[in-house]
Formats: C-alpha cells, structure tokens, sequence
C-alpha cells in the first residue's frame, strides 16, 4: 500500500472510530435506561409514589421521603463543611513562596478521601458509630459517612469556582475598603454560586445513588422517618430496595425494586439538569462566556 | 389478604374464622379467663423457673404440668427482625396477622441470611434474629445473653433444573458431597444413575449452586452432608459459611430467592433451598428430590414426613432449644429438617421493647396464632410440638 | 476601639473629635457593632474554613486508625500467606475455640485473599484496558468531530451515565446486559478465537452472564464517564495554533489527533486514566450483583469470581457470627489493603496530573 493510500486508511478509520467509540457508550446508556424503564413501566402504577411500604407490600413513599431526607441533611453538613473547606484551599490559606497557594497536604487529603472505596467507609461507620457509639442503624450514622464521602467532591469543585472569579473583583472590593470575610461574603461568594451550586447538585446526585456505605449504617426500614437521628430501627431509603427486592420471590417485590430504579434516575436526571440550568444561565450574564 | 385469626383463647384448639358475633363472645371470654390464666402461667413459670436442678424430676412430671401458653399485650413500639430467608416469608405472613390483633407494635422484617440474623442480634442492632441454626459456641462465648427460641418446623429440598425429567429423582448425601466436590460432574454418571434406575438423565453438567452468605441453609446442608461422608466433615465441616470446594461451574447465590433465580436461569443446576420456596420453585420448573435417611430410605418431602422426622426429635431437645434435627435415623423421616430460631438477647433496651418482643414471640409460638396451620401450611412448615413450645415460651419469658 | 475608628475611617464618617463632644449615639453604636463585625467576620471565616479543610484529613486518619486496630490480630496470626493463599475459610465455629499466640480463633480456620485480590486487579485492568481507547475515542468525537448542536446533548448523555447509581447497572447487568451477552457475545469469542493456549482464557464454558467479563465491561461503563470528560476538558485546551499548524503542513485529521492533540494532554490523560482505575477499585455494588461469589480465582473470563470491595460487602456478616471476631479481623485486614490500593493510586493520578496542570499560579483570572 502507498503511503498515500495508508493515511488516508488511517484517517478513515479515525473517524469512522471516534464515532464508534460513542456508539459503543451511548448504546449500553440507552440500553440500561429503556430497560429500567420498561420494567418499571410494565407495572407502574402512580400510587407507588404515596402508599407506604410495609413488608414487601403497598409503595415507595418511605424509602423515597428516606433518599431526600439523606439528600437533604448531606447537603446541610457536607455542603457547609466542603464550601467552607473549599473557601480554604482557593482563598484563605497561607500562601507560599512562589505564589502557589497552600494547603498541598489537606488539598491532597481531600483528594485522596474522594476515592476512597465506600464500602470500607461504611464498613468503618458501622464498627465506629453503630456498634462502637451504640447508635444503632440509624438515620445520622448514615448521614456522616455520606457526607464524609461527598466532603472532598463539594471542596474541589468549591475551590475550581472560587479559581474562576477574576482578580479583578478581589482587587476591586480591597481597593473599596472591604475586609475578606465581607467581601468574600458579598462579592466573590456571590460569582462563584453557581460553580458551588453545581458542585452540590453533582454531590446530592452522588449521594442519593450510594448503597454500600448505607447498608452498615443505616441497613433498613419500611416506614417514613420517624425523626430520630440515633437509636432507630433503620433507615429506609430507595438503592436498598434496587438491590434486594430484584430477587425475592414476590413479583410486587420485584415491581418495587424496578420502580425504585427508575424513580432514582429520574432524580440523578432533575439534578444534572439542574446543574446545566445554573451554569447555561450565569454564563449568559457573566462576562467571558462562551457563547 | 391475611387471614383472619382464629378465636384467641388459652391452649385452645384452632377454629375457624369467627365472625363478628363471635369475636364478640369470644372477647368476653377471654376477658373472664385471661387474667387467671396468665397468673396461672406465671406461676408455673416460677415454679419451674425456681428449681433449676429439679428440671429432671419436672420431666416427668410435664404431661401434668403443660405450660398454659398466653400472649402479652405490649405497648406501642417497634421490632426489627433480620435474618433466615427461609423464615422470611412465614414473617410475612406472621406480621399481618399479627397486627390485626395488636396494631400498636410496628414489626420491620428483613432477609440477609441466618448469619445476618445472628450477627446483628449479637450486636444488638436488631431485636430478633432470624435463624435456621442454632447459635454456635463463639456465638455464645461472645454474647452470654443471647437465646435461641424455636419458633416452628421447617425443612430443606434439594431442586434440580433438568428439562425433560420430571420423576423426583434419588439423591443420597454420599453422592451431594461427591457432586458438590466436584468428583461427580455430569448428570448421568453412574453414581446417580445407580440411584434412578430408569430414569433417562441427560449428559449435562452439573452446575452446583450454593449460599455466599451466612446462610443457615448452608449450615442445614452441610450438616447432612458432614453426617452421610467422613470425607465432607473432615475436609470442609458444617457451618453458616463454608469454604466451597471446587466443583467446575459453580455458582455462589445471595439468599433463597437468589438461589431460585439462579437455577431458574441454569439448566443442569443443582441447589439447596428451603422448603418455604416450594412453590415459587415447582412454578419455575424445578424438581425435588427424594433424599436418603438414616434408615437407608430415599424419602419424598412432605408434611407427613417432615413430620415423622420432627416427633423423634421432640423428647430429645433441650431447654435451650438448641437441636439439630438432621438425619436422625428415623423410619419414614425426611432427613434435612430443623427448627427455625429466634435469636434474642435476654436483655432488651427497655421493657416495654422487651414485653413487646416477648407479645410477638408468644404469639408467633401459639398454636392458636402463628403456630396455626393457616400460617405453616402456606410455607410448608410444621407447628412445634407442644413440649418444644413450652420450652421456648420459657425462653421468651426469660427475655426482659 | 481602633477598629471602630477604622471602620469609621472607612465608612466615610468623620473622627469623633471633629463633631464636637463625645456623645454615643445608637447609630454609632450600631455602626461600631456592624463595623466589629465585619472584622470579625474574617476571622470567622478563616477559622470555619480551617476547622472544615481539617475535617477529611481527621476523616481518612481516624478511617485507617479503625482499619489497624480491627484488623491487628489477623495482620499478626495470618501472616504474609494472606495474600498468597486461596482459601478464605471461618473454621468450625461450633467447636471451641483455640488459642493461637494468644488471639483466639475458631479450630481450622485460616485467612487467605488471593483471588479477592486477583479479582479486583482483573476487573480493573479489564475496565481500563478497554475503557481507555473508547474514551479517547469518545473524546474525540465529542470536541473535534460533531458539530456543536450534538456534541451538547451527547455530553451531557455521557455525564447521565456517570450519575446512574452503580446499583441500577448493577441489576441492569445481571437482568438483561450479562444474560444476553452470555448468549451471543461470549459464545461468539469462545468459538472463533482461535486454539492457541495464548487465548485459553477466552475460551471454554461460557456460563450465564455472570462472570469477570461481566462485571469487567459494567465497570467500564463506569469510568468511560470519569476519562471521557477529563479528555475532552484537556482537548479543548489545546491551543489551535499548533493544530493548525500541522493541519497546514498536511498532516491528515488522524495525525493531527495522534501526533499533536494526544501528546500534548499525555499526562493528563494518563492521570484521568488512573484516577478512573482508582474508582474501578473501590467499586462494589455493581460488582456484588454482577461477578458472582466464587471465591477462586476465574479459571476463564467468563467464570463467576470475587472483588475485595464485593467481597467485604456479601461476607461481613457471615463474618460477624464469628465471636471472637477474628473473621471480622481479616475482612478489615483485606479492607486495610483495598484502602492502601486505592490511597496509593489516587496519589499517583494526583501526581501526575499536578505536574502538568501547573496550580502554581495565584487565584483567580484576569476577566
């Protein structure tokens, strides 16, 4: 073959494999979705949505009401600890010669806690906190491992918005006389929400997926929360049902466990475009978009 | 629809559905004869309780002295049970019935397992574990407080996936521990075929299915397996977790319903499953086998035979309750029964916890309640025999 | 009172010895106060902000602290025959218990991880192996070849996938994508590759769908997300005037790709790819429902098989009916190796990262 002619081989195959390459994700992506949909599609019925489960009879409202209680209260710890932690690593940290900003070992411990096998984390909670603690499974041991997993996304992605404010604003506010915290507060916080909220969307969307941490801490429960944080019976939330009651002989059983599957990616959904709302729209009124 | 519980009244035989009137009568009944028979019942159970040494002398005097089983009515509260995914099911069941007559206790049930059950009752994260095996010596070195509480008669089957055959085929516990060793591969070798004579087996390999988690199937199993072959006993013994040895395809399953979907899906499959699936399995086209006793009699499950096997037990097990009921050498028994246990601790967090636990128990052992053949029959379990019951229901009064 | 004669300064407000005598009005207590405030509102958020970026470094000391401490009496009993041995056996816990070097342990029991370990090293290097070229590929095609009204949408896709839970592929992988790949796929490679024993692993019997293949390709699905999207970052920062320049060389859109784009973001890509394998490591559930449970090591691709992470989660309880909780102690002892595995390869990806996205500089942009 002519060089020529193998170039122009290669070429082809390059595009033609690139667009191969998608195909081979989106496929099993659209495979995976229309299966969980038709399986939940082929029985649903909306009642699942308000009826309680008791057993493996009746609906989903406690395990759902458990999975945004989860989001809910990791989002208060782990979103004000990992915003707090990320204003560190960006801002406050004392700075080091040479210009590069502080905080290498946190900033590497975050990192390195981000990656972290969960399992092992729920492992450690269960020993720590309900055994060691005599929490028993309940609702705030679940939550601690959660956010403790969750902390390291919400810092780095804290950190990346607050690094995208220019420093024009930062040198603006101190020319006006501002002190840090005020203009932290009012000017640089201020652009970087949407950064910040997208990170949190991205944690709460990781959060509401997670099982394996979750089956030590929290194991399990039917009914709605009843508001104790230690010293429950369990914690009911929709991932477990994903992973047990595909199995059990019971075909209401099974319908709940391809419900749960599909109510929880209708919510990893809302939070992802959510999360493209926010930034599409203060890209449209910030300067510098790219439009 | 659960269905609706017979006439409650002290050591009554089982009746059929009342109906309204009656439930009426039968309230003012109770009324009269309730407070006198729980006193009652609590003098016995001092009585006895009091002269431990004299336990001997009491046996024989226990025909006289049958225990008047009753059942407390708690305060509100919640109860977590865990565990045995063979009792799971008649929990299921139990819970409804249950709380058609006492709505005041929530009762959260859960599968994972016989070792899930015991595991978490040791921890104390749940009330009642669930469990097909009784608690082994670490298990009582670890938590001196724990009981285990018969609660019912249950039995194990062996299923097979093999299209084309429909005779229950002739299973010995020699030729499971040579299957599940992995000496014999194929389905119509001469082991098993010695066995079946005229039965056409097909030349597929068998694909042995066996329990990843603690299973008390698994300990029920290997028990029977360690009893027939010295080889078995030596080299992998019995317990909730074993070490599987390799047999070529074998696959590990997490629970019943994990075992069932597994041989569904497997033809050539071979599986240990609790009888509380049965009908989950005959709808999914599997076949029972007919296991070999003691007595060298290859022997169909069913009601009768489970409960032949339970009656030669029922004088040899202790106060404790801790029995193994397998292969007993019992003429017409089916070898793989066992009682399902209730592992609680004898120390609970509070005392309307524990009184709500010990309502739950009693009711569960009664045989006018959950020990009704409304309940076991749809699980193909069998009611404990009444010296057995009066033996756990000390062990729930001990729980405070 | 110097700050509040600062915020005074600052607020514009003229010192109190030019209006006169001292008189305390409530505006200018309010004033002092809101002015205290705000200067200590900067010491508010520096301490908050230290105590928070302290707290996951407490998290990962007091994690690893638990770890050592659980798993100390097997990390002295079983040895260093834990990682070569295969048999991960509880003993006869309805025996006594025996006594060895003064740990108490079940008779017969005796720990070894190897084909845990084998299994997680195999499932990774399967997902990565494989994960790798699509993703690039992927890349590709989402920056350079699609027009911007697909790439969008087709990203955004892409980051869907990286949202699922990993217990919904999971069961969509034991359901649906492993069955029907053990009966088209697999038989498929196990025929027509050809018999040369270099190949032996990817024949022989196929199973049923749940296997290291499996669970291989199901984690791939995985990291495509976490590779493709650092990628594609890396790519669009490339400057053009490089690319162009070859372009106008003659360099074809393939060489271009090969020869400029790719070795400009190398490291980069390099360190996505091992940030990727740090989460194929760590990864469970989807594995526990989609590998099987045979705690050997896979005789062929296809075969049912055991992760370290699908491990701990189906045998900690089996574990717990030990009580003298020296089963417990070598799960922590293997959850002590999965954790200094994936700290190790996170430090790695951080490394080799760090050295090319040069942090060096101060916060912020020029707007």
């Amino acid at each position: 073959m002519t060089r020529t002619r193998r170039r122009s081989v290669f070429t082809v195959v390059f595009r033609v494999g690139t667009v191969l390459a998608l195909a081979l994700v989106l496929a099993p992506a659209a495979w995976l979705v229309a299966g969980v949909v038709s399986r939940a599609a082929a029985h649903w019925q909306w009642s699942v949505l308000w009826t309680n489960l008791y057993g493996e009879q009746g609906g989903l409202l406690g395990p759902i009401t458990g999975t945004l209680i989860l989001m809910a209260g990791v989002l208060l710890i782990a979103g004000t600890i990992g915003v707090l932690a990320g204003i560190h690593l960006a801002e406050l940290g004392r700075p080091r010669r040479g210009g590069s900003p502080g905080g290498t070992w946190l900033r590497m411990a975050s990192d390195v806690l981000s990656g972290f096998p969960s399992i092992v984390l729920g492992y450690v909670g269960y020993v720590a906190l309900v055994v060691g603690l005599h929490w028993q499974f309940s609702l705030l041991p679940a939550l601690l491992v959660l956010s403790v997993m969750v902390v390291p996304y919400i810092a780095k992605a804290t950190e990346t918005a607050l690094r995208q404010v220019p420093t024009n604003y930062r040198e603006g506010a101190e020319a006006l006389g501002m002190r840090t915290g005020y203009a932290l507060r009012k000017v640089v916080l201020r652009s970087a929400a949407p950064g910040i909220i997208t990170g949190l969307l991205i944690a709460l969307a990781i959060a509401g997926g997670e099982t394996a941490p979750l089956l030590f801490t929290a194991e399990f429960s039917s009914g709605v929360w009843t508001g104790s944080f230690i010293h429950a019976h369990g914690f009911g939330y929709l991932t477990y049902l994903v992973f047990t009651f595909w199995s059990y002989p019971s075909k209401h059983a099974n319908y709940l466990s391809y419900d749960a599957a599909l109510i929880l990616i209708v919510m990893v959904l809302v939070l992802l475009v959510a999360a493209r709302i926010v930034v599409a729209r203060t890209q449209r009124h910030s300067e510098g978009a790219q439009r | 629809m659960p269905p609706n519980p017979p006439a409650h009244a002290p050591v009554s035989p089982a009746s059929d559905a009342p109906t309204q009137k009656e439930d009426h009568v039968t309230r003012k009944i109770r009324a009269r004869y309730l407070a006198p028979a729980v006193l009652g019942a609590a003098a016995m159970a001092l009585a006895t309780a009091g002269t431990a040494s004299g336990a001997a002398a009491h046996a024989t005097h226990k025909k006289s002295k049958a225990v008047k089983l009753t059942v407390e009515r708690p305060a509100s509260g919640t109860i977590s049970e865990a565990g045995s995914s063979l009792l799971y099911p008649l929990w299921n069941l139990w819970v409804p019935g249950y709380n058609a007559k006492y709505p005041q206790v929530t009762v959260q049930t859960a599968a994972g397992g016989s070792g899930h059950g015991i595991s978490e009752a040791t921890a104390g994260t749940i009330q009642i574990g669930s469990s097909d095996a009784y608690l082994s010596t670490s298990d009582k070195q670890a938590a001196k407080t724990l009981e285990n509480i018969p609660l019912a008669i249950s039995a194990q089957e062996i299923f097979y996936h093999l299209t084309g055959v429909t005779a229950h085929l002739k299973l010995s516990g020699r030729v499971l521990a040579q299957i599940y060793d992995g000496k014999v591969t194929k389905w119509n070798t001469a082991a098993i075929a010695k066995l079946n004579p005229g039965v056409s087996l097909p030349s597929i390999p068998i694909v042995t299915l066996h329990r990843s988690d603690g299973s008390g199937d698994t300990f029920l199993f290997t028990t029977y397996l360690s009893d027939s072959t010295k080889g078995w006993a030596s080299k992998v013994g019995y317990n909730t977790t074993v070490t599987w040895p390799s047999a070529p395809g074998a696959l590990g399953e997490t629970g019943n319903s994990g075992m069932l979907a597994g041989c569904k899906a497997t033809p050539g499959c071979i599986a240990y499953v609790g009888i509380s699936y049965q009908t989950q399995a005959l709808g999914d086209g599997l076949v029972y086998a007919q296991l070999k006793n003691g007595k060298g009699q290859y022997i169909m499950p069913s009601p009768t035979t489970v409960a032949a096997e339970a009656a030669g037990f029922a004088k040899k097990t202790p106060k404790t309750g801790a029995q193994s009921m397998i292969d007993g050498k019992i003429k017409n028994g089916y070898p793989i029964i066992n009682y399902e246990y209730a592992i609680v601790s004898k120390r609970q967090s509070s005392s309307s916890e524990a009184k709500a636990v010990r309502s739950l128990l009693e009711w569960a052992i009664n045989p006018a309640d959950g020990n009704n053949a409304t309940y076991l029959s749809q699980v193909g379990f069998r009611p404990l025999p009444l010296r057995v019951a009066d033996n756990s229901f000390g062990e729930i009064k001990a729980i405070k | 009172m110097t700050t509040a004669q600062n915020a005074a300064g600052a607020a514009g407000v003229p010192p109190p010895a030019a209006r006169g005598p001292i008189r305390t009005r409530p505006g200018d207590v309010l004033r002092s106060v809101a002015a205290a405030l705000r200067a200590g509102e900067t010491g508010a958020w520096r301490w908050g902000a230290r105590v928070a970026v302290l707290l996951p470094f407490a998290a990962l000391v007091f994690v690893v602290a638990v770890l050592a401490v659980k798993a100390y009496p097997a990390v002295r009993l079983n040895g260093g025959s834990f990682f070569t041995h295969s048999a991960w056996k509880i003993g006869s816990t309805y025996a006594q218990t025996v006594k060895t070097d003064g740990i108490a342990h079940p008779l017969g029991s005796s720990y070894g991880a190897w084909p845990m370990i084998a299994g997680t090293l195999q499932t990774s290097a399967i997902a990565v192996v494989i994960a790798l070229p699509i993703s690039i590929g992927c890349a590709f095609a989402l920056t350079e070849r699609l027009p911007r009204f697909l790439s969008r949408p087709l990203g955004f896709a892409i980051e869907l996938l990286a949202g699922v839970p990993s217990v919904v592929l999971g069961l969509w992988g034991v359901l649906t994508f492993g069955p029907a790949l053990s009966k088209t796929v697999y038989p498929f490679i196990a025929t027509h590759l050809p018999n040369v024993p270099v190949f032996s692993f990817f024949k022989g019997t196929v199973g049923h769908g749940e296997g290291l293949l499996t669970g291989g390709l199901v984690l791939t699905l995985m990291i495509v997300p976490i590779i493709t999207a650092t990628t594609a970052d890396l790519f669009r920062q490339v400057p053009t005037l490089p690319k162009e320049g070859g372009e106008a060389l003659g360099m074809t859109d393939f060489e271009v790709a090969n020869k400029i784009t790719l070795r400009w973001v190398r490291s980069g890509i390099i360190g996505a790819t091992v940030l990727g394998l740090g989460r194929a490591l760590g990864e469970t559930m989807a594995l526990v429902l989609t590998v099987g449970a045979i705690f050997k090591v896979a005789p062929n691709v296809y075969s049912p098989m055991t992760t370290i992470a699908a491990a701990i989660a189906t045998q900690l309880d089996s574990a717990l009916t030990d009580g003298t909780g020296f089963s417990v102690a070598s799960l922590a002892e293997i959850a002590l190796v999965l954790a200094v595995m994936s700290v190790l390869v996170n430090l790695a990806a951080r490394w080799i990262v760090h050295r090319t996205s040069r942090l060096g500089g101060p916060v912020g942009r020029a707007a």
